[in-house]
């Protein structure tokens, strides 16, 4: 029996994706890591803690060769613990109507930030079980608001948050969680906004803390904010 | 001091008796003209041997502040569905895989009787078009089966509550929820709840009695006496990890309300104690969850090793390898001669204090199984 916890971050070379892999490592946990762009996946991995048990898998999530490795490379660790769909796809930048938006990109989008995490989450459900584990899908409350401009974004988010809120109903023995973690100071939050100052929204790792803490306290399934997860100040 | 049986079976055995008609419930007792809370609760005490009877609403006044309720938050699924052909199929329990466990039954008067049929690889056809295929058999009763859709939103549905011979008639699934059922996956309620209403929690909590949530989703009861509980997915979640740690640290008592609250928490106690037998199971085992404090406390106040959830196999018996690591009491309804419960109530209460508990139960008129009456087993 062994206490090490197993995760798999997608998209886990920049933003909010390496934060969270900086975080868990930090916490011991083993991970799998994923992203398309190899180099940073590598340098972001270069970059955890050295004693940390990191699998680096560069390729694309809609790849169902590249997931099979990830579950591969999960189950070598013992068996995953945790999956963490982050990897997503603004789509198509600068963000257009609904009226204007290319079919292509948009079938794109809801490759990458639905079929994808829903196809990785079926291939990892057993094991996740087996383990009493969680998953964890990063969502957008564009899923909710009607942003101008979010409309292929959004409408992906929300399907996914909506594959998590059935999953949820249907898999008991888990706990699955979708979670907004607010705007923050990431590639991309700058490809919606091209050419604007993001600098006065927080760097990613202001989020991990609400992550940490929803992972390590194992709060019930459902969809959270990562701002009220935050701890509260410390009564002194 | 009671004589401790060496073995699981010398519990079943010296508890065997024989359980008259009239004293099982044979409905809710809301139905017999009284309040849910409305039952009797039996009081024991392993120190002094002691037995008292009181009204289960007296339940405050026996605990004492800082003592912590640890409850069993799965509800009810309406886990029997009818096929034709006048079989039923009870879904029991989820496997990680995504097959179940189920228990094949037949008409017979009333309710139902086991079926012996069915054979691996046969196709039943459920209502609503779902198909289930049986697998290998699992036990003697039960099989290993898939169904061809999600199992727990097709039971909401088309489901009806499992009911054995002695509960005369069907009860809407309402009768079979606890106040603390928030997770749907139990095939049978988990019972020692049922009696809990707002009012009696309302009045534990102003007497500084705290609670704190597990979950354990219950398979079917109806496995003959000889038959060891199968493994069943379970969930300490970390604060309530911590909540019976920090009880046990100082003095305070932790009461399991429910076997499945019992069998959970011995679990989570197992998982990091060194020199421990680990539960065994028939799957890959439990282990740690995500994440929280893995330091238990040496001694014999250790209490929990950390969160924990995954299937147990874990069995509670007076025996060394089965003894209390993280549980001094157990509110928990009345249980059926040489039935596995049998031994782990000994654990509590020791042979002769449980045997002695029987026998004023039944020359009380107390009335057993999941509609009936409550016994608190304390240290």
């Amino acid at each position: 029996m062994t206490n090490t916890k197993n995760a798999v971050i997608t998209g886990a070379s920049r933003g909010l994706g390496l934060a969270l892999a900086r975080g868990l490592a930090a916490d011991g946990w083993s991970l799998v890591i994923d992203a398309r762009d190899g180099d940073a996946l590598r340098a972001a991995a270069a970059g955890l803690p050295p004693e940390a048990a990191v699998t680096v898998l560069p390729g694309d999530v809609t790849d169902p060769a590249h997931r099979e490795a990830i579950a591969r490379a999960a189950a070598d660790l013992g068996g995953p613990d945790l999956l963490i769909n982050n990897a997503g796809t603004l789509g198509a930048s600068p963000l257009p109507s609904v009226a204007d938006y290319p079919i292509a990109e948009l079938r794109d989008a809801f490759e990458v930030n639905v079929l994808a995490p829903i196809a990785l989450t079926q291939l990892l459900l057993p094991a996740l079980r087996r383990r009493g584990g969680a998953v964890l899908s990063v969502t957008s409350d564009a899923a909710l608001e009607p942003y101008a401009g979010w409309g292929g974004y959004g409408a992906a988010k929300a399907a996914l948050e909506q594959a998590s809120n059935v999953l949820a109903a249907e898999e008991n023995l888990l706990r699955v969680w979708w979670v907004d973690p607010g705007d923050l100071r990431t590639r991309m939050h700058q490809q919606a906004y091209p050419g604007e100052d993001i600098s006065d929204r927080p760097l990613p790792e202001a989020a991990v803390g609400a992550f940490r803490k929803l992972i390590a306290e194992r709060l019930p399934s459902g969809r959270y904010r990562a701002a009220e997860l935050m701890p509260s100040r410390a009564l002194s | 001091m009671s004589v401790v049986p060496t073995d699981v079976a010398d519990a079943r055995v010296a508890l065997d008796f024989s359980l008259p008609p009239e004293r099982e419930a044979h409905e809710p007792p809301e139905a017999r003209g009284l309040p849910r809370d409305g039952v009797a609760l039996m009081v024991s005490r392993a120190a002094s041997g002691e037995i008292s009877h009181r009204a289960f609403t007296d339940l405050p006044a026996l605990l004492l502040p800082g003592d912590l309720l640890v409850v069993n938050t799965s509800a009810t699924l309406p886990a029997a569905v009818p096929l034709p052909g006048g079989l039923a199929a009870h879904f029991s329990t989820p496997l990680p895989e995504g097959d179940w466990l189920v228990e094949l039954r037949a008409a017979g008067g009333a309710a139902t009787v086991p079926y012996p049929g069915g054979s691996p690889g046969q196709r039943l056809d459920l209502p609503g078009g779902a198909v289930l295929t049986l697998g290998d058999r699992f036990t003697q009763r039960l099989w290993r089966a898939r169904l061809s859709t999600a199992v727990v939103p097709y039971l909401l549905r088309r489901g009806q509550p499992i009911r054995y011979s002695y509960v005369s008639r069907p009860w809407p699934i309402e009768a079979y929820q606890t106040v603390f059922g928030t997770r749907p996956g139990s095939a049978e309620m988990p019972s020692a709840s049922r009696p809990f209403t707002p009012e009696v929690v309302a009045r534990l909590v102003a007497r500084g009695i705290t609670f704190a949530p597990i979950t354990l989703h219950t398979g079917v009861s109806s496995l003959e006496g000889d038959e060891d509980p199968y493994p069943e997915p379970y969930d300490v979640p970390p604060a309530t990890a911590r909540l019976v740690n920090l009880t046990r640290r100082h003095g305070g008592r932790v009461i399991a309300v429910g076997t499945t609250v019992v069998r959970a928490l011995e679990t989570a106690a197992r998982l990091a104690g060194p020199g421990l037998a680990g539960p065994g199971t028939g799957l890959a085992g439990p282990r740690a969850g995500l994440a929280g404090p893995r330091a238990g406390l040496a001694g014999p106040r250790a209490g929990l090793a950390g969160p924990s959830a995954g299937w147990t196999g874990h069995i509670v018996t007076p025996e060394p390898a089965g003894r209390l690591l993280a549980v001094d009491g157990l509110i928990t309804g009345l249980h059926e001669p040489r039935s596995s419960h049998l031994s782990l109530l000994a654990a509590f209460a020791g042979l002769d204090l449980l045997g002695r508990c029987y026998a004023a139960a039944i020359e009380r008129g107390y009335l057993w199984h999941e509609f009936g009456d409550l016994h608190l087993l304390l240290p």
